[in-house]
């Protein structure tokens, strides 16, 4: 039944990229497989979610079943970085997730199901700079249920925050503290100095990224 | 998006990869084109186009008649609502090219359309060898239509139609094989009535009696699969619903009484505006269905039963939920062709469920004009009168019909779940409300015996679809409801369903979206709190507190099992000589040691599954034996104290009991029959419940799990064998032929190796596991008939309300039902559906069974005695 319309549990092009084997073992690989890669989870949702929604798609009768779940860590926190592998104990299991769960929401959010090579020792961990997935590296959306701005943003933000905080550092009481402006328009020559710094874009944008810090802070105490 | 650097390059040859795969599907040969072309029929205007098309199949069929039939096999079989269009094309297949040549102009050769027909039966037949039952009755409406286009010969047709009836007649066919020969026959009489009616020797009636005379004889399992529950009911009681079969023969009979004239008023017939066609008429060679295949491995229990399972097809009842207005009646032939089509589309397109979704909006395309509404923006029609159906109402009622059908539906049922959220998210402001109005109705159904099972289905179906939607459902409707019997079955969804949505999401997200007097705890709908571990031995002025913390500490400090064990061991004689009164030290023992297991286990299911690995000698010594140090053999007692701490630790969170036992089961800690046991023994809602003889939803899901764990061993035990057997069939085969290439010289050693070899250790070892694993499978299913006797009609131990609430006075008299008949009413259908859920299992080993238990029952003059036995009999087969 492949004639008219491409089955949703054909291969996809998503794959291990640290996988050190041919394109044809990994489909043969592939083709037994009854592991599941899953994708674009949020940061909160637990096993226990994850077990819910895809024991959907097990035949016990058929020796099938959970086997286990394993949870993205971010490598330097330990903590959820929004992927999971779900293993089953038979193929058809994992295919069916393919065709009946990846796409659909878990969690309020669009999950995606891809059949993956298996688990290996340390594929747990976030392979990103910063810990979490390379997706979450370079995101340029806010997204509350992956922990807000991408981790390069973050790490722009935590930067500007220190650059904020050290830029006044400096700063000192008493006369002369405070810079007067500048009075009305005078002959040349006098000890003013004539450029101004114009305002930064920066600034604005800084505004804006603390308005959804806000946001972040309700959305975590709307979870606890 | 913007990507940076190493990873976009990354990202790009993956891109590579799926571009290269891309290129070359788009290099085709030309047989692919034309192929395409064929099955690609009707984008647009299928009327419009089947000139074009005939003219490029003209051009390009010199270069393969078999590509042209391909076309029209793929076609056929995978897009059905196309049947009638590609009829019409063949009709054309059947004129002089368009430049005819001298040689086709006065007749030397056959027409190409005759050629491809030729070519495409022997798809046929090969479709028919292999049985696949599909694709055999798409074929027999592609030669229906074919007939009414006076390109078959009516008599030929007849007979076909014929060889499928004559299936009805085999001794001994089983359900599922008659009821498909019968659909077949039924509906190519359907399509191709009206020309049967002007020849001689074929009588529809013929047809229409056969079809008749079998459902007649299946009155017995019709009883046990109907969607709305009636225990009362000798006969089935038709209610809210409609049987396929059934509904194939009132349609038919309809068709029979018009003189076939609906025909025309349920199927396009595009071919009937082409000129007729004058040349011979093909004649289809006579079939004949071959018998059913069944692999006979033969494999058996211990005791010689034949242990392979035979799925039998039951009765297919499909729940009705909307007026005859709003969707079409399915007994009237429009109504039956419609919903056929339907079923077939969903049934095809399961791979892919978002092109099915798509295809589903756009069926009226496919139909004649006027069946259904016109879309909202599209111009206005006149309604037709009798017709102008609600195409969401219908293909929603028609998926739910499948997901509702019994013992189970064709598919899992997440699929048609997540068809419908296509559906809806494709179409909101028009499949949403056909949504929200399914669901009302059944929850209405509820009140008047919606089974026990569909219950339980609807539940999950509801919570899936509004994970999906943002949770947003109008709970406040059903506040009302809230005063019912806290078993009523209203009642039992409303918590369900919170319950499933909370598993899905968290508590406080669910607690949101309740009216105010639905969260209180009083109403019983939400638990009090959210899910969660509950450690008896937390607060240090409970019993044994200071007892589980020295456990505790040894497995948070990663102790070594057999230390754990020691610890246990001196523990014993520490609470044996300070414990007070009546105390069972090993229960206490057991309990403190698994709940301590369980807490370090508790934050995820990973981590639970870690504790256990770590701890496995600690579990097996704690359900082996109550001898210190010593393992001897496994005590019941001994698991069920495990399985009752596992309960009291996730008393919150029942997912976690059923999902804790069964890798207790998969660890083998403890085996299905212990589970069953607990099921039936300590299974009723958790507080001091015992000796409670009633079973719910709960109760099912252990029961369910502990089954289907046993059953599933047995699947790959025989998996297991068949694939050692074939192994050494091939070892054998491989050793005798390079023998007699090498030996040929030596005529007896030759001789001395064809002597069997012995059984490989493998191969014995795989058939001793799977003796000891169909004896367990044997011991669960029948654990399960005797715990279900022992609620409802065990002689020592009667059960007075077992037999008031299967009368029709009682049933009538629902409205006033309290808590004991209605937990009685839902024993009695969880017990149904156990009984027709693992018919084929119970099948196999119904005598030991029946003799095991069915000898506890009370005397046959008990009329809950008459109702057991009569539905142990119709779901073993003997009814």
């Amino acid at each position: 039944m492949a004639h008219v319309v491409t089955p949703l549990d054909q291969p996809s092009n998503y794959k291990d990229s640290q996988a050190r084997l041919d394109r044809q073992k990994q489909n043969e690989m592939l083709a037994r497989s009854s592991t599941l890669y899953i994708g674009n989870l949020s940061f909160y949702t637990t096993e226990e979610q994850i077990y819910e929604i895809f024991s959907k798609c097990t035949s016990p009768e058929e020796g099938g079943g959970i086997k286990r779940i394993i949870m993205g860590l971010d490598r330097n926190t330990r903590t959820p970085c929004g992927f999971c592998f779900v293993e089953y104990y038979t193929h058809s299991e994992a295919l069916a997730c393919l065709r009946y769960i990846s796409g659909t929401k878990l969690d309020e959010r669009i999950i995606r199901c891809d059949l993956d090579l298996g688990y290996r020792e340390g594929r747990q961990f976030g392979r990103g700079k910063s810990g979490g997935q390379v997706r979450d590296e370079h995101r340029q959306d806010y997204d509350p249920g992956r922990g807000g701005w991408g981790a390069q943003a973050q790490r722009l933000e935590i930067e500007r925050r220190r650059e904020v905080e050290e830029r006044y550092a400096d700063a000192h009481e008493g006369p002369g503290a405070v810079a007067g402006g500048g009075g009305d328009w005078k002959e040349a020559g006098s000890a003013d100095n004539p450029l101004k710094r114009a305002r930064s874009p920066d600034d604005e944008g800084d505004a804006a990224r603390s308005g959804a810090r806000a946001r972040l802070e309700d959305h975590d105490q709307a979870r606890m | 998006m913007n990507y940076h650097g190493g990873h976009r390059r990354k990202h790009y040859r993956g891109g590579d990869d799926y571009d290269n795969d891309r290129r070359k599907e788009m290099y085709e040969t030309p047989e692919q084109k034309l192929r395409k072309s064929i099955i690609n029929l009707g984008e647009v205007d299928p009327v419009q186009e089947l000139p074009r098309l005939a003219k490029e199949i003209y051009e390009q069929a010199s270069l393969s008649i078999p590509a042209v039939s391909e076309g029209f096999r793929i076609g056929v079989t995978e897009q059905p609502f196309k049947v009638p269009f590609y009829a019409a094309l063949l009709r054309l297949l059947h004129d002089p090219p368009p430049d005819a040549s001298e040689e086709a102009a006065t007749g030397g050769s056959t027409t190409l359309g005759k050629q491809v027909l030729e070519d495409y039966w022997k798809a046929f037949q090969a479709f028919l060898d292999k049985l696949a039952w599909r694709e055999i009755r798409l074929c027999i409406h592609f030669f229906a239509h074919l007939t009414m286009a006076r390109l078959v010969s009516p008599q030929s047709m007849f007979e076909l139609l014929k060889s499928f009836t004559a299936v009805l007649e085999e001794f001994s066919a089983s359900h599922g094989r008659a009821m498909k020969a019968a659909l077949c026959a039924a509906e190519g009489l359907m399509m191709a009535g009206p020309i049967f009616k002007q020849e001689n020797d074929t009588d529809a009636s013929e047809i229409i009696n056969a079809i008749a005379a079998y459902t007649d004889s299946v009155v017995g399992s019709k009883v046990l699969v109907q969607p709305i529950a009636r225990l009362d009911a000798e006969a089935p009681v038709i209610e809210h619903a409609d049987e396929l079969l059934d509904s194939a023969l009132a349609a038919l009979r309809i068709f029979k009484t018009d003189d076939f004239s609906q025909t025309a008023d349920s199927f396009p017939q595009p071919y009937l505006e082409l000129p007729e066609y004058t040349g011979s008429l093909f004649d289809l060679p006579s079939v004949l269905v071959p018998p059913e295949v069944i692999e006979l491995d033969g494999l058996t229990t211990d005791s010689g039963e034949d242990a392979q399972i035979k799925k039998e097809e039951w009765p297919q009842y499909y729940v009705q939920l909307f007026d005859n207005d709003i969707t079409p009646d399915p007994t009237t032939p429009v109504g039956y062709a419609i919903r056929s089509s339907i079923l077939d589309l969903i049934d095809i397109f399961e791979v892919n469920r978002k092109e099915c979704a798509r295809l589903l909006l756009e069926f009226p395309k496919w139909t004649l004009p006027g069946t259904f509404k016109p879309r909202p923006g599209a111009p206005p029609q006149e309604p037709l009168a009798g017709k102008d159906w609600q195409l969401e109402s219908t293909v929603i009622e028609v998926i739910l019909g499948s997901v509702f059908l019994i013992p189970e539906s064709a598919h899992k049922p997440v699929y048609y779940f997540a068809l419908i959220t296509e559906l809806c998210k494709l179409s909101p402001t028009t499949v949403g409300p056909a949504v929200g109005k399914s669901i009302r109705k059944l929850y209405s159904l509820l009140a008047d015996g919606l089974d026990v099972d569909l219950s339980r289905r609807l539940a999950e179906w509801f919570a899936v679809h509004m994970s999906n939607f943002g949770f947003q459902w109008v709970w406040k409707e059903w506040l009302p409801d809230v005063s019912l019997s806290i078993r009523h079955p209203k009642r039992i969804f409303m918590r369900r369903a919170i319950e499933f949505e909370i598993r899905l999401s968290y508590y406080d997200r669910i607690l949101k979206t309740l009216p105010e007097p639905m969260q209180d705890p009083n109403a019983s709908l939400m638990p009090e709190e959210a899910p969660g571990p509950d450690y008896d031995y937390d607060d240090p002025t409970r019993p044994y507190h200071d007892a589980a913390q020295s456990v505790l500490n040894l497995l948070r400090g990663r102790a070594k099992a057999e230390d754990v064990i020691g610890h246990l061991d001196s523990l014993k004689n520490t609470i044996s000589e300070t414990a007070e009164g009546d105390v069972h030290v090993d229960t206490v023992l057991r309990s403190v040691a698994m709940q301590s297991l369980l807490h370090i286990g508790s934050r995820s299911f990973s981590h639970f599954l870690n504790a256990i690995e770590r701890y496995l000698p600690m579990l097996r010594h704690l359900t082996s034996s109550s001898i210190p140090g010593g393992v001897g053999i496994a005590i019941p007692e001994a698991r069920y104290d495990i399985l009752n701490a596992v309960s009291a630790f996730w008393k919150r969170s029942r997912h976690m009991v059923v999902i804790v036992f069964d890798k207790l089961m998969q660890y083998q800690i403890v085996d299905p029959t212990d589970v069953v046991s607990w099921a039936f023994i300590y299974g009723g809602s958790s507080d001091a419940s015992i000796g409670k003889v009633s079973f719910d939803a709960f109760q099912w899901d252990v029961l369910k799990g502990a089954l289907d764990k046993a059953n599933g061993r047995v699947m790959i035990a025989r998996r297991k064998v068949t694939a050692l057997r074939k192994e050494e069939d091939d070892n054998a085969a491989r050793a005798k032929a390079s023998d007699s290439a090498t030996m040929e010289v030596d005529a007896e050693g030759k001789q001395a190796n064809v002597i069997p070899a012995a059984e490989s250790p493998a191969l014995t070892t795989a058939l001793k596991a799977f003796t000891t694993l169909t004896r367990e499978q044997k011991a669960a299913l029948s654990r399960t008939l005797d715990g279900f006797v022992g609620y409802l009609v065990a002689e020592d131990k009667p059960n007075p309300h077992a037999r008031k609430v299967i009368t029709e006075n009682a049933w009538h008299n629902r409205a006033n039902w309290d808590e004991i008949e209605w937990e009685t009413w839902e024993t009695w259908c969880w017990f149904r559906h156990f009984s027709r859920m693992y018919s084929p299992y119970l099948r196999n080993y119904v005598n030991t069974l029946a003799e095991a238990s069915l000898s506890k029952v009370g005397p046959a003059s008990d009329p809950a005695v008459g109702l057991f036995k009569k539905t142990w009999n119709i779901a073993t087969g003997q009814e």
